[in-house]
């Protein structure tokens, strides 16, 4: 009865109670929203790599070496050289071990020289392989494959020349041994999407005519005599590498952290993503702090509706008063239009929320690379949404309770 | 001239003697490690903590008590299932077991043996530096022998490992130093870290299996 009576009045106001009902609707799909995409950030992130077991490298820190070797952010400390790295791959625990060498660039995209393995091994995404979008994998020495961005910035396509720069941020040019580019890979969503990827062999062969970092005055090197020589390398940057068993996973990690040979450290990149996550995580709750003070304002918004509802109805409270309600169902009525509003302003946010994925999610993978799954809503979303119901309720009760008090005296003597 | 001269010589012998590396890895009273790994229906726990967390002691035992104490603590630490608590549903029963305490000071033994060996053949004037050397040997194994480590090494079977979703930690009731075990967890899916401390001595791996 009570119910009928509030879902009324409510319609009979329509045009105050649907503005409030879209300020709700919007705060709950900015919220939610804001969850998604931060679940899916966190989610993305954390599939940067999968399928390797461990990182090794020069003795640092794990997100250091994190940095370095797979977001291809700062510079490694030392590097592995050429013996660790063959003794390791031949330890009977490690399935696979690939190479990565960095150290020079192109534009501004990093070049990383590694085996073909490493399309193979690399995974992101649980257990997606790198596709390429066009071309073939490098098989010639002076064959690069490029990530996405490199080709959408630089606007290559296969078989264009590219010259790779020594060091990172340097004029100095690498300029007697052009690349041709061999391929591109698909979008991916990780760094490799910003890599230009050569043969561990290439990175050799680029610096046959340079000793110290710099070039050697008046020394070319036919490429010719290049192809001829050993272009075995020297060192690698860092490694990763696969066990044969989760078992072993400690036991090789141990035995490469305690190597007496040489001072190095073999990471989980699943902990050390953890670690790093920990560290930018904070951008994350900041942004859940706004969405969840936009929900605060939205409530507040129908609090002050309702205050100025009262005045305008208080003839209607006078009439209900006076057909025998009394002043609690006055109460119970205004806490009741209260839930209805916020129930329907967070049923239709999470619509909101679900149509804009479903418009925007491609779109928002392939721009960003970020991965937004469409679910149906889960507890946590169920539980926000009665959170945004109660809130008001509990909102609602202040103007509630003013009416409450004004229907005790008020109301039957309309003093107009 | 003549003040130089065992200078020289020492620093001469420096690279020789030190051609054994010097490594001392990190060492946290309160804190222990635990790893976990998972392959089918086998899991293997590795547990490294401070001899403080175990005992609350770390020096050599040197009374009976000490040793009682610390062969009382190795006995209960060669029964996994009662440090941290698998649910009943995983069906895991231990199949191996060995705990033992580790002093980095046992290490250094090693070294010095070797570095004797060496010794041997240097001649007899260098006697004078070797002892030198010795002197700043058995001051490092004072330094290291504080630290003791005990470690521990289960493997168990699960023949419902997909319902391994929560650890509890008796361990922390068991031993009272014990503050904080950092906890890695390993899996076909992946890798993740935690940590788990004596407020709340539970491990949430549902995200997990």
């Amino acid at each position: 009865m009570i119910l009928r009576l509030a879902a009324r009045s409510l319609i009979a106001r329509a045009l105050t109670v649907g503005m409030t009902v879209l300020a709700i609707a919007l705060s709950v799909a900015l919220f939610l929203g804001v969850e998604k995409v931060r679940s899916g950030a966190k989610t993305s992130f954390a599939n940067t790599i999968s399928g390797t077991d461990l990182i090794v490298g020069a003795r640092s820190g794990s997100v250091q070496l994190l940095l370095y070797s797979v977001f291809r952010i700062g510079n490694a400390t030392n590097n592995v050289t050429w013996e660790s790295y063959l003794e390791f791959a031949s330890l009977p625990q490690i399935d696979w071990i690939v190479p990565i060498s960095l150290g020079d660039s192109h534009r501004q995209f990093r070049v990383m020289g590694t085996s073909t393995a490493f399309f193979e091994h690399y995974k992101y995404r649980q257990d997606r392989s790198l596709a390429l979008e066009a071309g073939v994998v490098m098989d010639d020495l002076f064959d690069a494959v490029i990530g996405y961005d490199v080709a959408k910035t630089l606007n290559y396509s296969v078989g264009d020349p590219i010259v790779v720069a020594h060091g990172i941020a340097s004029f100095r040019e690498h300029d007697e041994q052009p690349f041709r580019v061999s391929g591109i890979i698909a979008k991916t969503g990780t760094p490799v999407d910003r890599t230009v990827i050569v043969s561990m062999e290439a990175i050799e062969a680029i610096h046959v005519d340079w000793r110290g970092g710099s070039k050697i005055p008046g020394q070319t090197t036919f490429i010719e005599t290049i192809r001829q020589m050993d272009l075995t390398p020297s060192a690698v940057t860092a490694a990763l590498v696969g066990v044969s068993s989760p078992l072993q996973t400690f036991a090789v990690q141990r035995a490469i952290n305690e190597y007496p040979e040489e001072p190095l450290l073999a990471i989980l990149p699943g902990v050390a993503l953890q670690e790093l996550w920990g560290i930018v995580g904070v951008a994350e709750k900041a942004l859940l702090a706004v969405s969840v003070m936009v929900v605060v304002t939205a409530m507040i918004g129908m609090m002050a509706t309702l205050f100025s509802s009262l005045n305008e109805r208080r003839r209607e409270m006078a009439i209900l008063r006076a057909m025998g309600a009394s002043p609690l169902t006055i109460l119970g009525l205004l806490v009741l239009e209260a839930m209805l509003t916020a129930a329907a302003g967070a049923v239709l946010g999470l619509g909101l929320v679900y149509a804009g994925l479903f418009i925007a999610q491609p779109a928002i993978d392939g721009a960003y690379g970020l991965f937004l799954p469409i679910d149906p809503p889960a507890l946590r979303e169920l539980f926000v949404m009665l959170a945004v119901i109660a809130a008001g309720a509990i909102v609602s009760l202040i103007p509630a309770l003013r009416a409450y008090r004004l229907s005790l005296a008020d109301g039957m003597t309309v003093r107009t | 001239m003549k003040t130089c001269a065992p200078l020289l010589l020492a620093m001469l012998a420096t690279p020789a003697i030190s051609e054994g590396t010097r490594e001392l890895g990190s060492h946290e009273h309160g804190v222990g490690e635990l790893n976990i790994a998972v392959d089918g229906t086998t899991v293997a726990m590795e547990l490294h903590a401070p001899g403080a967390d175990i005992v609350g002691f770390e020096y050599e035992a040197e009374t009976a008590e000490d040793h009682a104490e610390i062969d009382a603590a190795i006995a209960t630490l060669s029964e996994p299932l009662t440090l941290f608590g698998l649910p009943a549903g995983a069906g895991c029963g231990v199949t191996e077991v060995s705990a033992e305490l580790e002093s980095e000071a046992d290490h250094d033994d090693h070294e010095e043996h070797e570095k004797h060996n060496d010794h041997d053949h240097d001649d007899h004037d260098d006697h004078g530096d070797e002892h030198a050397h010795d002197d700043d040997e058995h001051h490092d194994e004072e330094v290291a022998a504080n630290h003791t480590e005990f470690h521990a090494e289960y493997t168990l079977t699960c023949s419902e490992p997909g319902a391994l979703s929560q650890i509890t930690f008796a361990y922390f009731d068991v031993f009272e130093n014990a503050l904080e075990l950092e906890v890695q967890v390993v899996t076909d899916a992946g890798a993740a870290a935690f940590e788990v401390e004596r407020d709340a001595p539970t491990l949430d791996l549902s995200d997990i299996f």
